[in-house]
């Protein structure tokens, strides 16, 4: 789960980390009067959850009450990559002398935490690692020693950075480790993190994604953060929905078929079979684990609700997942919804007979070929 | 012989009395698998589908003498019962949980290495010796006995994939599902290596996905030499990056782990690279002599 920045600064905030001054703007003129209180020249930033906002306009400056009146409407008017901003973070402009760059995430190869600094900061840590190895250093964190103060100046020191700013700094990394330990993220990163003039640092960009399945032990943090004020709309309001309704996968792509799985590897092959047979995917959702015959209709519904669905592919092949349930859901959903478009049902599992006999009473054909549903489904997805 | 399990293996289940744990008992206990124990804790004294249930496993271990066992303790207790299972000795736990904070993943992986204990998982389907004995939540119609052996993290696709062997008359000798990560006990590597020592086993059929490091690590063994075909398959070549595409462990991220990358490799190691499951057969019957 990926937090806002706003949400982010505040953890940062709470743990000590420095962060601008700044309050959240939902309106032109909300921002306007933000920026006014603040009294200073302000960054107005669009609070989206997708990547490489800064290049795609999601991030202006201004000084006077006209510019920030005329940078918040463009703000909030763009679109990034399909994402509408709902909310702008308006908050005090700072002029870095450097940018640096400090984080702290899983290595799954080492299977523990890794913690990373950088002289450089502002662009992609990937790209800086590439050009300026030397820049960067890293430091594998034992489970069960933790992170401490000591290897945060030894971090410090590696990439050079002043004893005046390494203490600062190493204060910095402490605190990014507790926010990690203690709210199971998946990564905390300041990127850039300013140093200023006067020899002080500012997190100027906060990130903060929390690990999905240790939500349940995270409910105070949840409970606490300030939310986004709605309503949502658009795919950020179907993601939520579909998340509410239990459905732990759902992704939306540009096409005019929806998928939907009950294993992420079949799911997957699916996704590459419609490919491959020149189809394109608009939706795709992979039910989990435990699949219920609700929430199998209730996935359907999701689909079908998207506009610019032509076809429903659905992929079974049951482990745990029994054939009978989900062909009780499929029924059940299709009796009280009769269905505008196609459904293209494979099944195949546990309980496959069962299963597939329900459909068949229910005047619903089967698949046993995933090969033939696809193929099928790219044909259905051209004709119509 | 097969990898992992056989027809000797004595299996322990933890979370034997939960809804899909007691369902899932009765299916493996129907294929021929011998369950010896079965643990719930506050529970012990009772039998369950002929099982006698314990409330731990050190007490299990000491009456009843298992060799492995299965967890079906949901995800936010998972932690605690894999390294119960750990800590009573036994080599091989297989984890099915597919809801198991990071956190918990990455400290009973640190104490099944201490241990030298295998762990499968978490969130895997499991594994099965088509024939012989089941420890996971495969359909058995899909299987038949054979010398083909199949890695792979998905379950789903480690099932589609059989079912698309049986069919074509090719057996195999174990299927082994290493999970969805992004953190893995028991690796493609640990995998090839069994299967590289076992008589049962003439070729490998090898099943990626996006994402995560495993495929590159295999396919860097296999470079140096393998005695026996490897068939690879990395599903996820139409994902978009940054998702995580049903698996928390599939998902391009910052241009790494795409299938392509991950074929590339495969096939600059010496493995079979196909596209889908429907080109394996004729492929296996070319390289390999049992599977004509």
């Amino acid at each position: 789960m990926q937090l806002y920045e706003f949400q982010a600064k505040q953890i940062f905030k709470e743990f000590r980390v420095p962060v601008p001054k700044g309050r959240l703007a939902t309106t032109v003129e909300s921002a306007v009067q933000v920026a006014n209180e603040i009294g200073r020249p302000v960054a107005v930033k669009a609070q989206v959850l997708t990547g490489g906002r800064g290049l795609a306009g999601g991030i202006q400056f201004g000084s006077d009450p006209a510019e920030v009146r005329k940078i918040a409407s463009m703000v909030l008017n763009t679109t990034l990559r399909g994402e509408r901003p709902l909310a702008l973070l308006v908050e005090e402009k700072f002029e870095p002398m450097r940018e640096l760059y400090a984080a702290v995430t899983w290595d799954y190869q080492h299977k523990c935490p890794v913690m990373i600094a950088s002289s450089r900061g502002g662009v992609d840590i990937e790209a800086i690692a590439k050009e300026h190895p030397g820049d960067v250093s890293r430091t594998h964190i034992d489970l069960f020693k933790g992170f401490s103060s000591y290897q945060g100046r030894m971090l410090a020191a590696k990439i050079g950075l002043a004893a005046s700013v390494a203490v600062q700094y190493s204060n910095i990394l402490n605190a990014l480790w507790n926010i990690f330990e203690k709210h199971d993220a998946e990564l905390v990163e300041t990127n850039p993190l300013a140093l200023l003039a006067d020899g002080t640092l500012v997190a100027l960009d906060a990130k903060l994604n929390l690990d999905d399945k240790s939500i349940h032990r995270q409910s105070d943090l949840i409970g606490r953060i300030e939310k986004m004020p709605g309503p949502l709309e658009g795919f950020a309001q179907r993601r939520i929905h579909a998340r509410e309704l239990g459905i732990p996968t759902y992704i939306e792509m540009n096409g005019n078929i929806g998928v939907i799985s009950d294993g992420a590897g079949s799911g997957m092959l699916a996704l590459d079979l419609v490919a491959d047979f020149g189809g394109k995917t608009r939706v795709y959702c992979e039910m989990g684990g435990e699949i219920t015959p609700e929430l199998m209709g209730k996935t359907m519904m999701v689909c079908l609700m998207i506009e610019g669905v032509k076809v429903l592919l659905i992929n079974l092949l049951g482990g745990a997942n029994r054939m009978d349930e989900m062909a009780i859901g499929i029924t059940t959903y299709l009796a009280g919804h009769p269905a505008e478009v196609p459904i293209l049902v494979r099944m195949s599992g546990t309980k496959q007979e069962e299963g597939r006999k329900i459909l068949v009473d229910s005047g619903i054909a089967f698949f046993d070929d995933p090969y033939e549903a696809a193929e099928k489904a790219v044909d259905l997805s051209r004709d119509l | 012989m097969a990898i992992l399990i056989d027809r000797g293996t004595r299996a322990l289940v933890q979370g034997i009395t939960g809804k899909i744990g007691s369902f899932q008992t009765k299916l493996m206990i129907e294929y021929g698998t011998e369950i010896v124990a079965g643990v719930t804790p506050g529970k012990g004294g009772r039998v369950f589908n002929g099982v006698p249930v314990f409330d731990s496993v050190h007490e299990a271990v000491e009456e009843t003498k298992p060799t492995v066992a299965m967890s079906f303790v949901p995800g936010p207790y998972a932690c605690d019962a894999t390294m119960e299972a750990i800590d009573a000795g036994l080599r091989l736990v297989v984890v099915l949980a597919d809801a198991v904070p990071l956190w918990d993943t990455a400290k009973m992986l640190a104490l099944a290495q201490e241990h030298k204990t295998f762990v499968l998982g978490p969130e895997t389907s499991g594994l099965i010796s088509p024939g012989r004995s089941k420890l996971g939540l495969h359909p058995h119609g899909l299987f038949a006995e054979g010398h083909v052996g199949i890695v792979s993290r998905s379950g789903g696709l480690s099932y589609e994939t059989a079912k698309t062997l049986t069919e074509s008359g090719i057996g195999q000798s174990t299927v082994v599902g290493l999970g969805g990560g992004p953190m893995w006990g028991f690796t493609y590597r640990d995998a090839l290596e069994m299967f590289r020592k076992d008589d049962d086993t003439d070729a490998v059929v090898l099943l990626g996905e996006i994402g995560g490091y495993m495929e590159e690590d295999v396919s860097e063994y296999i470079g140096k030499g393998y005695p026996k075909p490897v068939v690879a398959l990395v599903v996820g070549r139409s994902a978009p990056p940054g998702q995580k595409m049903g698996h928390a462990g599939a998902i391009i991220q910052e241009g790494k782990g795409s299938a392509q990358d991950k074929l590339a490799a495969l096939r600059d190691g010496g493995a079979f690279v196909v596209k889908s499951p429907r080109e394996i057969p004729a492929l296996l019957r070319e390289q390999v002599k049992s599977c004509h």
